[in-house]
């Protein structure tokens, strides 16, 4: 299908929540995706209820990358999609979710396209996606726009390669793990709906999947995708105001300016992600020129770029030396 | 400058797992002290409240560090301090029972580390001394806390068809391509200089010290969208972002390919200056000198 260089228009974009959440608003779904920083309850606990688990993860091992058990579905009937573009592995993931979690509001054209695609096979519905314009348009939205395109131009990489996204959610009393790279959804088999439910399930799948990993070889990181707080927040408020319950009242503003500084951090964050920053730098520099400071930062930046390749000819005839 | 504790507070610190945005706390008894040392900086440090030993002694140059809280702390009570000039992250959770006094310390902390100068304000009444107060009980820790994000992937600049500007076409890219390869210039090339270290918030910051009147000239280049209207702090914090460093380093090597000619005539600036980053610096400073470089701003 696809090569490594085709990135048919879709740009990477940063793997944080906020782009995450970001990417949901403009799909007009209401779910909210944060990090979490642990499987147990009480982490588990802060974003209830949880519909699904991403799990996003580079593996720097060499040797054959570990089997992570489970059984193929290929009769699933839910919304399952390859990921036929590289740099869309993050929408791919997001759609590869909401696609199966029911009742869920979306926006038209994001029903539309899920509709769309019912009855075909992952690959083509994951071209499909993918050659969907307005989708791609929300995609790129996330990331600076392209003023000085460096592609093609065979200069040395200085941005990460991609994460890869696995999604695990339940369905139909299983959980499933979704990876847009492997030929159909794996089910990890049923869990039981008390307690924590599916999640109970899923942490045990994943983190059998993490220790099979060589130690130090995997990075990762594990978002929850869930309901938005902030409804609900506002509503206990009200009801805690109402019936002058003080001490709710207090608790809840707590958790509700967290969640609002929070949201005006991501905020700020995308804002600043969707920047085109030539002039702003073309500014700072104009500045420091007027203030006569340029001469100096000048010579301290050839300074430390001659420390720098001193340092690497060093470790070179180090290594050298070692022979 | 007084080398006495500025802020105090008792506090124990966490660390994080190798390779991930997991982050274990430690139970040992601390406090995180904020004094100027006798080089004049502002110094970090966390102590041991068991031993007596200072175990990290961090200087902090302003605006160079922040102390966030990290909101999926289930007990609400975890910090991080980050860097803008490094990836370091130190973890830390606060271990006075009483938590009433967590957002002045927090606060008067964010302050002194954006400017050292500034007098730290206390709302709900006096900073403990330590030494003298007596210590009640620490409080407890979740089984594990968290940190605040830190997703590495940085985004790259994949072409976008149809974007309007100084969009390169594939065939144009075709054309440089060869044009480097045949110049022999690029890999083989030692830069003489990175704009990343010229624009750095250890030149920047002093200047908006020094020339408050240049902070005017800067603010119709920020993002037009923020959350809330923009203050000199805003650009602080834009130019210690990871987007921006991120811009920085791509402009950097863009200039480098000394292809930039047709664009940085939309600056204003001669073509020339698109010929690689001495020629584009030394172009600003003449802008500068004849008193130009504020208005001509041709950019999208």
């Amino acid at each position: 299908m696809s090569g490594e260089d085709d990135s048919s228009g879709w740009q990477l974009t940063e793997s944080d929540p906020s782009v995450f959440t970001e990417l949901l608003k403009s799909l007009g779904v209401p779910l909210v995706v944060d990090d979490l920083y642990s499987l147990d309850s009480g982490a588990l606990s802060t974003f209830q209820p949880i519909h699904a688990l991403i799990f996003l993860f580079k593996w720097v091992g060499s040797s054959a990358e570990p089997s992570s058990g489970g059984q193929y579905d290929l009769e699933f009937p839910g919304f399952f999609a390859h990921q036929v573009v590289n740099n869309a592995c993050a929408t791919l993931a997001v759609m590869n979710a909401i696609g199966n979690i029911p009742d869920l509001p979306k926006g038209v054209q994001l029903s539309d396209l899920i509709n769309f695609t019912v009855g075909m096979d992952p690959q083509t519905r994951g071209m499909v996606i993918t050659s969907a314009d307005w989708l791609r348009e929300a995609h790129n939205a996330l990331s600076p726009p392209s003023a000085i395109s460096l592609e093609g131009l065979g200069l040395p990489k200085t941005t990460e390669e991609a994460y890869h996204f696995i999604v695990y959610l339940p369905y139909m009393g299983s959980v499933y793990e979704l990876d847009g790279l492997k030929d159909s959804p794996v089910q990890h088999g049923p869990y039981e709906e008390k307690g924590e439910g599916w999640l109970a399930k899923a942490r045990e799948v994943i983190e059998a999947r993490i220790a099979t990993y060589p130690p130090g070889s995997l990075e990762f990181s594990l978002l929850a995708l869930h309901d938005d707080p902030l409804p609900t927040l506002q509503t206990s408020l009200s009801e805690a105001q109402a019936s002058g319950n003080h001490a709710a009242v207090e608790e809840i503003m707590v958790r509700l300016a967290n969640e609002n500084s929070k949201r005006e951090r991501w905020a700020f964050e995308n804002s600043l992600r969707r920047h085109n920053y030539v002039g702003f730098i073309h500014a700072l520099l104009s500045a420091m020129g007027k203030a006569g400071a340029l001469d100096k930062a000048k010579e301290d930046a050839q300074a430390k770029m001659q420390e720098r390749i001193a340092k690497r000819k060093e470790k070179g005839e180090a290594a050298m030396d070692e022979d | 400058m007084s080398t006495e504790p500025r802020i105090a507070f008792k506090a124990g610190r966490a660390f994080r797992r190798e390779n991930t945005n997991w982050v274990d706390p430690d139970p040992t008894k601390g406090a995180v002290i904020l004094q100027n040392g006798e080089d004049g900086l502002l110094h970090f440090i966390w102590k041991n409240r068991t031993t007596n030993d200072s175990e990290e002694d961090l200087i902090l140059f302003p605006s160079d560090a922040t102390f966030a809280p990290v909101t999926q702390a289930a007990s609400g009570r975890v910090y991080v301090l980050k860097f803008s000039s490094s990836n370091q992250r130190h973890f830390f959770w606060m271990q006075d029972a009483d938590s009433t006094r967590d957002k002045d310390f927090v606060q008067n902390v964010n302050r002194l580390l954006l400017n050292p100068e500034e007098l730290p304000v206390w709302f709900t009444g006096f900073p403990d001394a330590l030494g003298t107060a007596a210590f009640e009980e620490p409080g407890t820790a979740q089984a594990s806390s968290s940190s605040s994000s830190a997703q590495p992937a940085q985004p790259s600049q994949p072409a976008q068809p149809g974007q309007p500007g100084f969009q390169f076409t594939q065939e144009q890219l075709n054309q440089f391509q060869s044009m480097i390869e045949s110049s022999g210039a690029g890999a083989n090339v030692p830069p003489e200089l990175s704009l990343t270290d010229v624009l750095t918030p250890a030149n920047l910051t002093p200047l908006f010290t020094s020339h408050p009147e240049l902070i005017q000239t800067l603010f119709p280049h920020l993002p037009p969208d923020l959350p809330s209207p923009p203050t000199p702090q805003t650009i602080q914090q834009v130019i210690s972002s990871p987007q921006f460093r991120a811009a920085v380093r791509n402009f950097d090597q863009a200039l480098r390919t000394g292809l930039l000619g047709g664009l940085v005539r939309g600056l204003g600036l001669p073509e020339e200056a698109g010929t690689g980053v001495e020629a584009f610096l030394r172009a600003i400073q003449d802008q500068a000198r004849e008193g130009g470089g504020g208005d001509s701003m041709d950019t999208d």
